[in-house]
């Protein structure tokens, strides 16, 4: 932490501490919609960093990370609507059982060394058979879905997630910050180096007498068990989980977008991309209407096409050209 | 202006201008708080994976001001683009009413409407769903929503409930049916629904046997087999469109004619692309779903406004979607003009006391229980005619007699 710290300039610094505090008073300033916004570019910055452990540092290329979100928010969900189990104790099963199924996933593809491509197209298997799982298990209300009361008298029981945008955006928050800091954490820790030398050239790693097996594994757990976390936060936010929705490849291809623009690799490219992706597509909603073009689908279009040219303009994220260009890090963290 | 006006100005005139300007001053807010037009923002999933039946409700709404203006109702449209996503449906939500909107209509599908409905119980401003059969929407205790919509288990207790009216209608008895459906998530669901509602539906036939298949298959030939080898009389289905036209197909090919394909409370049989694709062969399946009343004065100004608005639509095909979204914009319109108001707590309790008689879909009149839910919501029997659903049952809304059994594939025209 301290060296991620010191590999930032004076300006850096300040940027961050002036990025921190607007969020922090954001709920003073804007309103609802604003709120909402932002409450989602935080959700995606913390599961975006999730995914950029594995894929951005230890280099395993995930296409399936709907997986643990819906593990993880049903798992909770589930503990809540049938026992009555807060989701600040549901949390630690939902965890284990994602990262139980990181664990299947990372042991068949390390184990049998099932990489690159093929791995992912395991990842995309795993969230693709629980999905058709789920739909067939009573217990979770299977393809008609599993829904979390909204009991009036029970709102404002924050320790329950049960309250309004405020408390789910400084929830958001606080996962989007300490998933920075797990993040910024591993990148300078052993673990992190590791990653980086698996990820560069595995049989060089190996020679190194890095474990890369344990390595890998390591990087799937950890990363399973954090989107769990942020399984559970969408559950209760939404209050409705359906599989059809939540395993779905595209949510995989959601969450992976923010690190992927940002800077895969990078701590702060998740956040860079999470915040240049969710208000894009709400500035070309608000852009498409003020043009008084009212075509379905116009705005997926232009989207496209926005992230196409952000994409050939700067091939390694926006996050690494924005640092350099303000000359913001010293040493690219 | 001379001295002695200026001299005039006295303590008395000033108070009077004051009371005057305060009164002038006062008359916009009277006037804001009473407006004359609701405004109606309406969540439908016009792009994504659901957008063909978002955009058949689109059109429902879009016909709606020029109606219910008729009909002495004011209402001006805001219309949010859902994306068929949870996510974008509950900001596009708040942008909505941010922006201004008093009222929500949406959303179609389950998730994205629950979504919604937290919003607008937070922002107390009212939802009326239109399409969202998930029962647990008007049981989760919201407050800010009502639902003009048949929930799963009802569209399938009345879909099989009216297989018996069909059979009385007709004097066709089914002695055996097979089940098949679709093994994706609105298929699989639908199904567990119908197993459920089987047995007390009472049915004088045995379901001999439920087939699911994949809905992406190259071709239905192997299920078709299977059935074939049963012989049914009755096929009861649960489809989309792409598959149902497989399905027909490859009965054609086999030369597989039960006496009825009956699809209890699932679309496929009556869109457009059905019948694009099958041509008469798409003719004589039968359709249990609720539908618009083709005799209710209300439905035929909503039929005249639709033909010139999307002259390459039918109205006849699109009557469920385009009739349960102009409900509830009517719904809320009623609700709007009675409490005189869009304060939301005011205008939610003058929605949840809708009692409309005259109103487009099938059943009895628009009322609301404790939950929201409307229960006077019927189903009808409609029967491909001509490439079109038509009403065959029940009599009182029937511009055909059903004809049962189906008339063979061979000499269809």
């Amino acid at each position: 932490m301290t060296a991620l710290w010191g590999a930032m300039n004076t300006r850096a610094r300040i940027l961050l501490g002036v990025l921190v505090v607007m969020l922090l008073a954001a709920p003073l300033a804007l309103d609802r919609y604003f709120l909402s916004v932002l409450t989602l570019i935080l959700y995606f910055v913390y599961v975006g960093q999730a995914w950029n452990l594995m894929m951005g540092y230890a280099g395993q290329l995930s296409l399936g990370h709907a997986l643990y979100v819906g593990v993880g928010g049903y798992v909770a969900a589930a503990l809540w609507v049938h026992y009555g189990i807060g989701p600040w104790l549901g949390v630690v099963p939902a965890i284990a059982i994602a990262a139980a199924f990181g664990a299947a996933i990372g042991w068949l593809g390390f184990r049998f060394g099932i990489e690159g491509v093929y791995f992912a197209l395991l990842t995309i298997a795993f969230a693709e058979f629980t999905r058709i799982g789920f739909d067939h298990i009573p217990f979770v209300g299977g393809a008609g879905g599993l829904f979390i009361p909204y009991e009036q008298d029970r709102i404002g029981e924050w320790w329950n997630l049960r309250g309004g945008q405020h408390l789910f955006y400084y929830l958001a928050f606080l996962l989007a910050a300490v998933g920075v800091l797990i993040t910024a954490l591993l990148s300078r820790a052993r673990l992190g180096f590791q990653w980086l030398a698996i990820r560069e050239d595995e049989t060089a790693a190996r020679a190194l007498g890095i474990d890369v097996f344990r390595a890998k594994m390591k990087a799937v757990l950890i990363s399973s068990g954090m989107t769990a976390v942020g399984g559970v936060f969408y559950a209760f936010y939404n209050n409705s989980l359906f599989p059809t929705q939540i395993f779905n490849i595209s949510r995989s291809i959601e969450l992976i977008l923010a690190p992927i623009v940002g800077g895969i690799g990078t701590v702060f490219g998740p956040v860079v991309g999470a915040f240049v992706l969710t208000p894009l597509g709400e500035v070309l909603i608000a852009l498409t209407e003020w043009l008084g073009i009212d075509l379905p689908g116009v705005k997926a279009v232009f989207y496209g096409l926005t992230l196409m040219i952000i994409i050939t303009l700067v091939p390694t994220g926006v996050w690494p050209w924005i640092a350099r260009r303000l000359d913001l890090v010293k040493n690219e963290p | 202006m001379t001295s002695k006006n200026r001299g005039g100005l006295s303590r008395r005139h000033l108070l009077g201008g004051a009371a005057a300007a305060t009164a002038l001053l006062a008359t916009p807010s009277i006037v804001r708080a009473q407006p004359k037009v609701l405004k109606v923002g309406v969540a439908l999933p016009r792009s994504g994976y659901l957008a063909a039946a978002g955009q058949a409700c689109y059109r429902g709404a879009e016909i709606a001001p020029k109606v219910l203006a008729d009909y002495g109702y004011a209402v001006e449209l805001m219309h949010v683009d859902t994306e068929s996503n949870v996510d974008i449906a509950r900001n596009q939500a708040e942008r909505v009413i941010a922006e201004g909107a008093q009222c929500i209509v949406g959303a179609f599908q389950s998730g994205a409407t629950l979504a919604i409905a937290q919003v607008c119980e937070q922002r107390q401003v009212p939802l009326c769903i239109n399409v969202a059969a998930a029962p647990q929407i008007t049981e989760q205790g919201y407050k800010y929503l009502v639902r003009n919509f048949q929930t799963g288990g009802q569209l399938a207790a009345n879909g099989l409930r009216l297989i018996k009216d069909v059979m009385a209608a007709t004097n066709v008895e089914f002695k055996n049916a097979v089940f098949t459906y679709a093994n994706d998530t609105f298929g699989t669901s639908q199904a567990k629904a119908i197993d459920k509602h089987f047995p007390a539906a009472n049915l004088p036939f045995k379901i001999e046997e439920s087939i699911a298949y994949d809905p992406r298959a190259q071709d239905l030939s192997v299920e078709v087999t299977k059935i074939r080898a049963i012989n049914p009389d009755l096929v009861m289905v649960v489809t989309r469109a792409s598959d149902a036209i497989k399905l027909i197909r490859d009965m054609v090919r086999q030369r597989f004619e039960p006496k009825a394909i009956i699809s209890p409370g699932s679309p496929g049989l009556y869109d457009e692309e059905f019948y694009q694709a099958l041509g008469p062969l798409a003719d004589y399946s039968v359709i249990n779903v609720p539908w618009v009343n083709p005799k209710a004065k209300m439905t035929e100004a909503v039929a005249a406004a639709f033909k010139p608005a999307f002259p390459k639509r039918r109205f006849a095909v699109e009557g469920f979607n385009v009739g349960f979204t102009f409900e509830a914009m009517l719904i809320a319109a009623d609700g709007f003009k009675r409490a005189g108001t869009a304060d939301g707590p005011e205008l939610m309790k003058a929605i949840r006391a809708t009692d409309l008689a005259e109103h487009v879909m099938i059943g009895g009149p628009i009322q609301f229980d404790d939950t929201g839910q409307n229960n006077n919501i019927g189903s009808a029997v409609l029967q491909n005619r001509d490439r079109t659903p038509t009403v065959v049952l029940p009599e009182s809304a029937a511009t055909m007699k059903p004809v049962l059994p189906m008339p063979p594939w061979k000499g269809r025209t």
